[in-house]
């Protein structure tokens, strides 16, 4: 594997253009839309956090809940709103596109900290320009200074959760710096009841209050709260609506000028009214989903199942000849190009846990429906098309992909997908994903209906509140702990468990045990600070999201307090899975089995970095690895992994019981810093394995093989998702046979019970790096009929000829 | 109790796209009585493991000579020199090296322990119309071995394929017919004479083999496979002729061309050996123009190439 980039719902960002003679007419719109992106660098973006504290000012001594309804309302109707040309759906949640959006009741402070370096930091730079500087120092910092929800946090971090978080250990800062985000919202409600049916809805639970029974004066200032946020909604598309008539009078292109009279019209009449066409769907879609952002600055808003609440809408507009394939190719191409616009704003170490400005908008096709029956539809395919044509970083796109159910067609048009190498789709077993959901509780009918969420993890839509990753806990610092009683080796502190000196571990068995105690020490740690981030999180409603949830307004409940018909508790997730799975067998294998050297020689070995110690560091990295299907390797993987996830659910919380997870997004590289050398013979603070992934270079039997060692994660278990990266010889993609043994891969990883895949095309630019970094691509196979070997193995010669033939069909390497 | 039969494998490989119908698990067999000269495995040749020795990796510690029961290796200016005719192939050297400059090649193998490896992608052979190929080296030279690899297989309801040269008593062949579905032979030129001094052994009986075992009751199917070696085979003559000799086995679906590529080289550097080749690779237009001729010679069945 070896590449930086663990995951491919947020870190790539493809210039690729579809320029083909044969291209259809519509991307040439699409092009020019993609390219004012590709070109628009990143700023931040002050102007809803000026208008928030300004309103919270104004509004002092309301509810909390209704200082932020009034704030938001005046977002929407003050905020700066523009149309750009050749938009077809319109709406931005700031005052430019490619804007970092300041959710200063969140976490001013993070900015605060950055504000000398935010323009160029190493990972995700806001360029800020100097009179917004002043204006936060003038404005916003003064308001917010003691009030935000970060700085809340900051004041109530559990001692233990605070060493292990100081030193690497785990990362649990991220819900505090951000707003909600991983959460699927009601757009099917949004879309077809309109927000003035649900106003009522709103009203008539108000209706029945009585504000001398006690608690009935809280829910009725809450549901005020959502009225005034359904009619900033309202009013925001409106104002779209009126620029757009008032572009139209001045617009002197006949064609131009139509198109903005149709975009006033659609915007006048969603969200506030069901949408009637597959255009009036798209466009409600987007402005709730512009809204729910401006709301909180947050990843993962996900659209989910687009292809099951919009496929009414293109089938009616089809059969009534309101609309050709080719237009609604179109318009969904032109949403796509939208989903790019905005950037997660996040502090500069959140942003190197999940780099690229990842939104994580996560749209969904395929997998089964409510009836449990084949869910793929003629829009499942248009929107498998609208990736493949725009090759933006976003939508996040996912398959739900039923080996049972969808059609072989499906899988196919998903295949030529991966072809393109953008690493789309992430690819899921949806009967794991089913099982995932219920897991968390959630009855079969309901968990049918599940999304992906995010990266990997699982939804389900206008009905679920929970965090899905709220905090991360480092694996190789396990190990590390468990080697040295507790001891960071790189501060020298003692944060972890004291479980030892393990020169006194007389059998393989107590190191084991070791490794267990700091685990359960880690998640004990982690259960407490989540346990404060729900707490601290009491205090950020979001009405405008809550209102498409039937529960939170029939429960007068906001969904930050528990008001979704389902809660979970919060997600939990391991990164380093290879890691502590290689350390644990070269210390079985090193030090127990083959006795080859004392634990006291493998911890100066380890101390050295393994210089001066390079006969052991060379037993270590033969020890048996995961990846390989070796019986014994992947026999600890189904006992680690089933006691972790004991662990984890052995803890409630308010909401249910806590929920393991396993996505690094790209969380390993900088956990890996923070890690000196292991036992599996890595090398110190260099990147930890990502996701359920085997350690770059060291699989050498092939994806089957990879497959067969992953398949034994208990993956269902894992409910907030696991992350499997893979590589594809471009030869398996390029020829008939190819593209059908892919296929057969893909569902043979379905029948193992694997959850999730995405692939890596190796293509001359991976050979290249394998060339220049030969120790993290060892297990590169070169295949032609009749010839096989490991590519950093060849001499330079040999390999440059390889490189100049993965340009032609004939070779293929994996 | 019988001592379980074992065998020499050179190497596994798995979800091979390349040897067969489907995801194919393919057991390299060790040992070959050809010596064909733009052979790519060179590590194939002899059936007892052997070791390869890569100066690069090397720091010259001397560690491996110290260690050498037979003293068949010394250090020359930094480097290690192998003495062949003293090596026993022990491979303690390559056990103990810190720098990882030895390759072992070549396993010894029981029958059982063959088949726990080709057993584990059943699921994929399942789902793709795989299974497992038996290829080489040559696979009739351990005919033995071979048969009950493939006898276990098809007990276990495993697609069997075999690549081989037919260079190898009938009677060899004769053994593994039973249990094969399908036989990829290699058709590398007509002429006896030229077989001999580019391969080393005449070629009549490889093809009487093909006739024979066309005549037989073997049930499976047989595709030829012509590698296509510039200035060696690839004249006129020779694949009209190779197309006619096709057009009359009864049990053939299909011909198979495959590119030449000097990717081996390096592995003969590693074994100490001389690449024995010197022809330069065809260019990919002319490889479509030789694959078009066959395929103008009216053969009977599809002819295919992965360098198409």
């Amino acid at each position: 594997m070896g590449n930086s980039s663990s995951c491919g719902c947020g870190t790539t960002f493809s210039a690729n253009t579809v320029t083909a003679a044969d291209a259809p007419s519509y991307m040439h719109r699409v092009n020019r839309l993609k390219a004012r992106v590709l070109a628009t660098r990143p700023e931040m973006d002050l102007e809803n956090a000026r208008i928030l504290t300004e309103s919270f000012i104004e509004t002092a001594g309301l509810p909390h809940v209704l200082q932020k309804a009034k704030a938001f309302y005046r977002q929407c109707t003050e905020k700066t709103i523009f149309i750009q040309d050749d938009e077809l759906i319109v709406g931005c949640s700031g005052s430019k596109i490619r804007g970092g959006i300041l959710c200063a009741d969140t976490c001013w402070s993070v900015l605060n900290d950055e504000l000398d370096t935010i323009s160029d930091r190493k990972y995700d730079p806001f360029y800020l320009r100097p009179e917004d500087r002043k204006m936060f120092e003038e404005v916003i910092r003064p308001y917010w200074q003691g009030r935000s929800n970060y700085e809340a946090w900051l004041a109530q971090i559990p001692p233990d959760t605070k060493d292990l978080r100081d030193t690497g250990m785990i990362y649990i800062n991220r819900k505090a710096v951000r707003g909600w985000g991983e959460t699927t919202a009601g757009y099917k409600k949004i879309i077809t009841r309109g927000l003035k049916a649900i106003k009522e809805e709103i009203q008539a639970e108000k209706d029945k209050l009585d504000l001398t029974v006690p608690g009935d004066y809280e829910k009725d200032y809450y549901l005020e709260s959502m009225l005034i946020s359904a009619d900033g909604i309202i009013a925001l598309s409106k104002r779209y609506a009126a620029l757009a008539r008032e572009m139209a009078e001045k617009e002197t292109d006949t064609v131009r000028r139509a198109e903005l009279e149709t975009i006033a019209e659609t915007c006048e009449h969603v969200p506030e009214y069901p949408a009637r066409t597959f255009r009036e769907a798209l466009q409600s879609l987007y402005i709730y989903q512009i809204c729910i952002f401006m709301e909180q600055n947050a990843a993962s808003y996900n659209p989910g199942r687009m292809d099951q609440y919009l496929y009414p809408y293109y089938k009616a507009d089809l059969e009534a000849g309101r609309l050709t394939e080719e237009e609604a190719q179109e318009l969904l191409d032109c949403l796509w190009v939208k989903f790019s616009e905005p950037c997660l704003f996040q502090d500069a170490v959140t942003a190197e846990f999940a780099a690229g400005y990842p939104m994580f908008q996560n749209v969904c096709v395929g997998g089964v429906d409510t009836n449990g029956m084949d869910a793929v539809n003629d829009l499942s395919y248009l929107i498998l098309q609208a990736t493949m044509d725009v090759q933006l970083y976003q939508p996040s796109l996912s398959v739900r992909y039923s080996m049972a159910k969808n059609p072989n067609r499906f899988l196919r048009k998903v295949v030529e997908l991966i072809r393109l190498g953008t690493g789309f789709p992430a690819f899921h077993n949806d009967d794991e994903g089913i099982k995932m959901v219920m897991n968390k509780g959630i009855p079969l009918k309901e968990a049918y209906d599940w999304n992906p969420c995010g990266c990997v993890e699982t939804n389900l839509e206008g009905r679920l509140r929970h965090y899905t990753a709220l905090a991360d806990i480092n694996l190789g610092g396990i190990v590390e702990f468990a080697l040295l009683d507790g001891k960071n080796r790189k501060s020298g502190r003692y944060v972890g468990a004291r479980t030892g000196d393990p020169n006194k571990f007389e059998t393989f068995d107590q190191f084991l045990e070791a490794i267990r105690g700091q685990i359960r020490y880690a998640v004990r740690a982690v259960v407490k600070g989540s346990h404060v981030i729900d707490e601290v999180c009491m205090d950020r409603p979001v009405p405008a999201l809550s209102l498409s949830f039937n529960e939170c307004i029939h429960r007068a409940k906001d969904y930050a307090w528990g008001g979704a018909k389902y809660n979970a508790g919060n997600g939990i997730i391991l990164i380093g899975i290879a890691d502590l799975i290689n350390s644990l067998e070269a210390v079985r294998y090193v030090v127990y089995e083959t006795k080859e050297a004392t634990m006291q020689e493998l911890l100066d070995a380890l101390d050295k970095d393994f210089v001066g110690y390079e006969h052991l560091q060379k037993l270590c990295k033969e020890s048996p690895k995961y990846g390989n299907d070796d019986k014994n390797v992947d026999g600890m993987v189904g006992e680690m992994y089933t006691f972790i996830a004991d662990e984890i659910e052995s803890y409630q919380s308010k909401f249910g019981r806590m929920t393991p997870g396993i996505l690094p997004v790209s969380g390993n590289t900088p956990f890996g810093l923070e890690v000196g050398a292991l036992p599996s013979g890595r090398n110190a603070w260099t990147p930890l394995a990502d996701g359920v992934s085997p350690t770059g270079g060291t699989d050498f039997n092939g994806p089957t093989s990879v497959l067969r060692s992953v398949a034994n994660i208990p993956h269902g278990r894992f409910v907030q998702g696991t992350l499997l990266n893979m590589k594809v010889e471009p030869q398996m993609l390029s020829t008939e046979n190819g593209i059908s043994q892919m296929m057969a891969l893909l569902k043979s990883m379905c029948s193992l019970g694997v959850f999730h895949v995405q692939f890596n095309v190796i293509d001359q630019k991976t050979l290249l790096a394998a060339q220049k970094k030969p120790e993290e691509y060892t297990g590169l196979l070169v295949r032609v009929a009749g010839y096989t070997a490991y590519f950093v193995e060849l001499g330079r010669d040999v390999q440059n000829e390889i490189i100049s033939r993965t340009v032609q069909k004939g070779i293929s390497v994996g | 109790m019988n001592k379980e039969r074992t065998g020499h494998i050179l190497r596994i490989e798995y979800s091979s796209i390349h040897d067969g119908p489907g995801l194919r698990t393919v057991l390299f067999l060790k040992g070959c009585p050809l010596r064909c000269r733009w052979c790519s495995t060179p590590e194939s040749h002899r059936q007892r493991p052997e070791h390869g020795y890569r100066p690069e990796k090397c720091v010259g510690c001397g560690k491996c000579a110290a260690l050498c029961p037979q003293g068949a290796l010394r250090l020359e200016e930094g480097k290690i020199v192998c003495d062949k005719n003293l090596c026993t192939e022990c491979m303690r050297c390559a056990f103990h090296c810190p720098k990882g400059a030895y390759t072992v090649y070549g396993q010894e193998m029981t029958v059982s322990q063959a088949l726990e490896y080709v057993l584990k992608d059943e699921l994929f052979f399942f789902h793709s119309g795989g299974g497992v190929t038996l290829s080489g080296g040559e696979v009739t030279a351990q005919a033995d071995f071979a048969v009950e690899i493939l006898r276990e297989c098809r007990r276990n309801g495993i697609h069997t394929a075999i690549e081989t040269s037919c260079c190898a008593d009938y009677a060899e062949i004769q053994k593994l017919l039973p249990y094969v579905n399908l036989m990829m032979a290699d058709i590398k030129m007509m002429d006896s004479e030229k077989h001999l001094q580019w391969t080393g052994i005449r070629g009549e009986k490889i093809l009487e083999n093909l006739c024979r075992i066309d005549a037989s009751d073997y049930e499976g199917e047989i595709v030829i496979r012509i590698p296509l070696i510039p200035g060696v085979n690839d004249s006129d003559d020779n694949l009209r002729r190779t197309v006619e000799f096709c057009n009359d086995l009864k049990k053939i679906k299909g011909i198979e061309v495959l590119p030449y590529h000097e990717l081996g080289k390096e592995t003969y550097l590693l074994l100490g050996r001389d690449y024995p080749m010197t022809c330069t690779p065809m260019s990919h237009e002319k490889f479509i123009e030789r694959l078009s001729y066959v395929r103008a010679q009216n053969p009977r069945v599809p002819v295919t190439s992965e360098g198409e």
